[in-house]
């Protein structure tokens, strides 16, 4: 109790208060930017919080992921599209609303919901902390190695739009995770020699790489369906009173949403549906949902805001992330040297309880900011794609090379950046790619561990038969409900490249295998393992695939069906995409030749006008204010641009991307 | 005022004034190395002739050999550069990791900042100080980060003690090691100083957890003395003499001077590149000197460094090079170690 109060005054301090504030305003942007969530913007700072005190960073990231699903609300009530991948339900009733002039008394509702279940998802996490450390003292080797795989399970499963393609995307991540140091003999694995891939692929990178660009080109190519008018003036009080009048829905949509981010890996994708179908089971009348009831606004954003705290759970006390954009959380916690599990409960009982207000204060800024200066902030929805997507590429970039210093992580950017843009055109789970990528390390080294202590009788622990009950039952229930949906594979064309993809796909675990055949086998037992699962996967996927598009008989009966179910899958146009992709290699060659400064502006300048020719006084002045913030950023964490070969044979003052020093 | 006009005048060719001296660090920051420089940063400012900045340069990746590395290639030999060493550092170096290209064992130490070593186990498997019943346990299973770390030390001290049933667990941290140790699944543990006195003291207090050993404190002179945080533990010098039956000596001496130089008088260290001059190296030494004088230094010293006095001057360099330079016999026995435990790695 001391500590929670001391944690209160220590949060209440200005230097605490300004840098959860100034996080606070980032997750705000970062949700109203369609597609961008939690996991882009926090990757976008973890390579600069990390020069900050831990409890500044703290403050800092917490203040980033908060608010997201809190903003996203505006273009999916305003556009129709989900501002993070937590409110695709609340466009269902929330855009029907907004087209029937009823816009703000939606946003009202949306965020008094989602306010209401922030908190009660941080007051929930307050007290499990409370309970946590005989949890903790009960999950042995053998629980913690089944909690990471049923984790991993469960995300394959339910975030895929294939249960198949879902599995196979865990795995890939898995393989992509066992890169680097064998972590029992110490020999390298799929490194080729380098330095680089010795530790592994930084997390960075792959956060960036999997959720940032694909969503930046995603946006591009649809050209950003932007809002005609904004009617956001009147109605904010019928939206208030509407969120009084269900107080019974937004606890019950709390709870749900914040047991669903418990469940270690879920959350994020998922939640709000679940609300959104609790809330059709449990009315009467449904005439109205799908046309504008704002009941189904009010149900999954009270639930995506309340998962926030859920999934803090098993974060903090486990070390397993509770949805994707925990991931980007637990690696900034390494950064900032802060190890999750019983630390966290015990003798790092400040800082847990720290960030447990930062939770609830950034909650209350984050609501308070977007109903106060919601006529503002939408004013966000107008600004065109073609001069965002250039500002935030330079973004990612400065940050990508804040990470190492590294050339090569422009290198690893933008090869997941490609990996992340076909996932997602192709109906992969990149959430699964992810949380496969950062347990992978986790899952082997629990399985050598609870080896050596237990050998197989772990299994038959009471805990152990818990989790494997209450995992099976969780997957049966969700996947029935995410699988109903009607299939139509008429309706995909370019079904060929999709095979292709497959043959490409294939190509990791079998190098994999052939790279480290020659190990040790303690060493390749992990990876080859992985890669045999993987490659059985991934044929019987192209099995299916080749099957759908010859259209065989067999796929009729109702096991095949399921198999079948998005087995292609297209959003938007892919091409477009990968030219849109081709421009940021382009960008990346002239930093190469320029160093950063100078190609920033030139990028920035020549995407939107390229966009929109006379468009150049706002191309100038959004070059010019982009570097004097990156320029002020640097002098103050001492930071620095990569420097090109013009940098190496000319001496360039620092800001041009020279040497500081 | 007068004593800083003498400095200036005693170190006529050395001044740093409108300068920034570098520290590499090559680890992520919020590690210990990391808390050790910023710790020293201010001080440091305030005592080098003509008061220079002092930036921190985080370099961490490859098991710290990348920022050592960059070191090595960048570091300017002028006094403006300087380097976060600290155990792993050591012990890439010692081990003979081929990735390595620092020449560590001629870097001119300014700083050593010893650590010591904890061993304790359950209350219910031994007697406080006393190996006897965990020697006849068939399984005792403990925390190995990696053989190629400095958790390397662990196996060769197990089998010096002549515990039979010591078996590694490999890849846990020494916060998780310590976790599993509390929950009941290894047997025994250590923790160095400051997580020994935040997080092993309780559980003593309360019964659950006993003291085995420590590595003991290794005086200038070879001598080996008790570590002032756990009294009445013995050293491994005397836990070896009790269980063996005969001083530790010979072989086994030199081994436990090179691990105990590699582990705990150096476990992390302040230094200047080897082409350092010495006029550069006595002012970076005096200016440490004044630092532990610093009325500021000694209130916050023991809270943020540890209960160890400083390394300052030659002997730190005599330490450094018996850390970094394993002679053949201390390698023979850690790889004789290593390879009675399976271990494919070795050291070179």
């Amino acid at each position: 109790m001391e500590q929670l109060l001391a944690a209160l005054f220590q949060l209440f301090e200005p230097t605490h208060l300004a840098f959860l504030f100034a996080g606070t305003l980032l997750g705000l942007i970062v949700g109203i930017l369609p597609g961008m969530g939690g996991t882009s913007g926090l990757a976008l700072v973890l390579p600069f919080v990390f020069t900050m005190e831990p409890s500044h960073a703290l403050a800092m990231m917490i203040g980033v992921l908060a608010p997201t699903t809190t903003s996203d609300t505006f273009p999916a009530v305003l556009m129709g599209v989900p501002g993070t991948a937590g409110s695709q339900a609340t466009v269902m009733d929330g855009f029907p609303l907004s087209k029937k002039g009823m816009a703000a008394r939606a946003l009202s509702a949306a965020f008094s919901a989602s306010l209401l279940g922030g908190i009660f998802g941080a007051f929930i996490l307050s007290i499990s902390i409370y309970y946590a450390i005989p949890i903790i003292m009960a999950f042995g080797f053998g629980e913690q190695f089944l909690l990471v795989v049923l984790a991993l399970l469960m995300v394959g499963a339910l975030t895929g739009d294939n249960l198949f393609k879902g599995i196979a995307s865990c795995f890939l991540g898995l393989i992509i995770g066992s890169i680097g140091t064998a972590p029992i003999t110490g020999d390298p694995r799929y490194t080729f020699n380098t330095l680089y891939l010795l530790e592994g692929v930084p997390l960075v990178v792959v956060g960036l790489g999997l959720f940032a660009i694909p969503e930046i080109v995603g946006l591009l190519d649809a050209k950003g369906s932007i809002a005609k008018s904004l009617n956001t003036k009147k109605g904010w009080f019928t939206g208030l009173k509407d969120v009084v009048k269900n107080w019974f829905l937004v606890l019950r949509c709390s709870t749900l949403g914040c047991l669903v981010g418990a469940l270690p890996g879920l959350g994020g994708t998922v939640v709000d549906w679940i609300a959104y179908s609790h809330l059709k089971q449990t009315t009467k009348d449904t005439s109205q949902f799908g046309k504008g009831d704002i009941r189904g606004v009010i149900a999954p954003e009270s639930a995506n805001n309340a998962k926030e705290g859920g999934a803090l759970i098993p974060t903090l006390i486990f070390g397993i992330p509770g949805s994707g954009n925990k991931v980007l959380l637990l690696g900034g916690f390494v950064l900032i040297g802060i190890e999750p599990g019983l630390d966290m409960v015990t003798t790092n009982l400040d800082l847990t309880y720290l960030m447990i207000w930062s939770l609830a204060i950034a909650n209350i800024l984050g609501a308070g900011i977007c109903m106060g200066f919601s006529s503002q902030i939408s004013k966000f929805t107008l600004v065109p794609y073609y001069i965002l997507a250039p500002v935030m590429v330079c973004l990612i970039f400065f940050a990508t090379f804040n990470i190492n210093r590294d050339w090569y992580d422009f290198i690893g950017l933008l090869s997941f950046g490609i990996l992340g843009i076909t996932f997602k055109n192709f109906g992969w789970s990149r959430p699964a790619l992810l949380i496969g990528f950062f347990l992978s390390s986790k899952v082997e080294l629990l399985s050598y561990q609870t080896q050596a202590v237990y050998g197989l009788s772990f299994l038959s622990r009471p805990v152990s038969i818990i989790l494997i009950i209450l995992c099976l039952a969780t997957i049966v229930l969700l996947t029935k409900q995410k699988f109903d949906n009607n299939y139509r594979s008429d309706l995909i064309k370019g079904k060929l490249t999709q095979i292709y993809y497959i043959v490409i796909l294939l190509c990791l675990p079998l190098s994999m295998i052939w790279f480290t055949s020659s190990l040790d086998y303690r060493a390749n037992l992990f990876p080859i393992s992985l890669s045999v699962i993987a490659l059985s996967l991934l044929v019987f996927i192209l099995i299916i695939k080749i099957a759908d598009l010859k259209n065989l008989p067999f796929l009729n009966n109702t096991l095949m069906k399921f198999a079948r179910s998005n087995i292609f899958e297209i959003s938007g146009n892919f091409n477009n995409q990968l030219f849109y992709y081709l421009s940021f290699i382009g960008f990346l060659l002239m930093n190469f030749i320029f160093g950063f400064p100078i190609a920033a502006a030139l990028f920035i300048n020549m995407f939107i006008l390229f966009h929109n020719r006379k468009a150049y006084v706002s191309s100038i002045c959004i070059s010019a204010v982009l570097m004097l913030i990156l320029w002020s950023l640097s002098s103050l964490l001492t930071l620095q641009f990569p420097n090109g070969l013009i940098g190496l044979l000319i001496d360039l003052p620092w800001w041009l991307g020279g040497q500081m020093n | 005022m007068s004593l800083f006009s003498f400095v200036s005048i005693g170190n006529a060719d050395v001044n740093f004034a409108g300068k920034t001296v570098t520290w590499v660090v090559p680890f992520k920051e919020g590690g210990g190395t990391s808390r050790f420089a910023r710790f020293i940063q201010p001080f440091l400012k305030k005592y080098l002739p003509g008061n220079p900045d002092v930036q921190i340069m985080h370099i961490p990746g490859g098991g710290a050999i990348k920022g050592s590395n960059y070191f090595e290639k960048n570091a300017k030999a002028d006094g403006t550069f300087i380097f976060g060493c600290s155990t792993s550092v050591i012990v890439n170096v010692a081990t003979g990791n081929p990735l390595v290209k620092y020449n560590l064992s001629e870097y001119r130490p300014v700083v050593l900042l010893p650590q010591n070593t904890h061993w304790f186990t359950r209350s219910d498997l031994a007697e406080p100080h006393d190996l006897s019943k965990i020697k006849e346990r068939k399984l005792v299973l403990y925390a190995l980060k990696t053989p190629a770390s400095a958790d390397l030390f662990h196996i060769w001290i197990y089998e010096k003690l002549g515990i039979k049933g010591a078996k590694p667990i490999p890849g846990l941290s020494s916060s998780g090691g310590y976790q599993a140790f509390l929950r009941g699944e290894i047997h025994l543990s250590s923790h160095g100083a400051a997580n020994y006195v935040k997080k092993v003291k309780p559980e003593i207090e309360k019964g659950k957890v006993v003291d085995l050993m420590t590595l003991g404190i290794i005086g200038a002179d070879g001598s080996v003395s008790r570590n002032p945080l756990a009294p009445n533990a013995p050293t491994f010098p005397e836990m070896y003499e009790k269980v063996n039956g005969k001083k530790l000596e010979g072989d086994d001496l030199e081994a436990y001077y090179a691990i105990g130089a590699a582990w705990s008088q150096a476990s992390k260290a302040m230094m200047l590149p080897a082409d350092a001059s010495d006029e550069i190296v006595k002012a970076y030494r005096d200016a440490a000197i004044k630092m532990t004088n610093d009325p500021e230094f000694k209130a916050k010293a023991v809270k943020a460094l540890g209960p160890f006095p400083l390394i300052i001057g030659e002997e730190a360099g005599e330490i450094i090079k018996k850390a970094a330079v394993f002679s053949d016999t201390t390698k023979n026995q850690l790889n004789a170690a290593l390879k009675k435990h399976k271990f494919t790695y070795r050291v070179q």
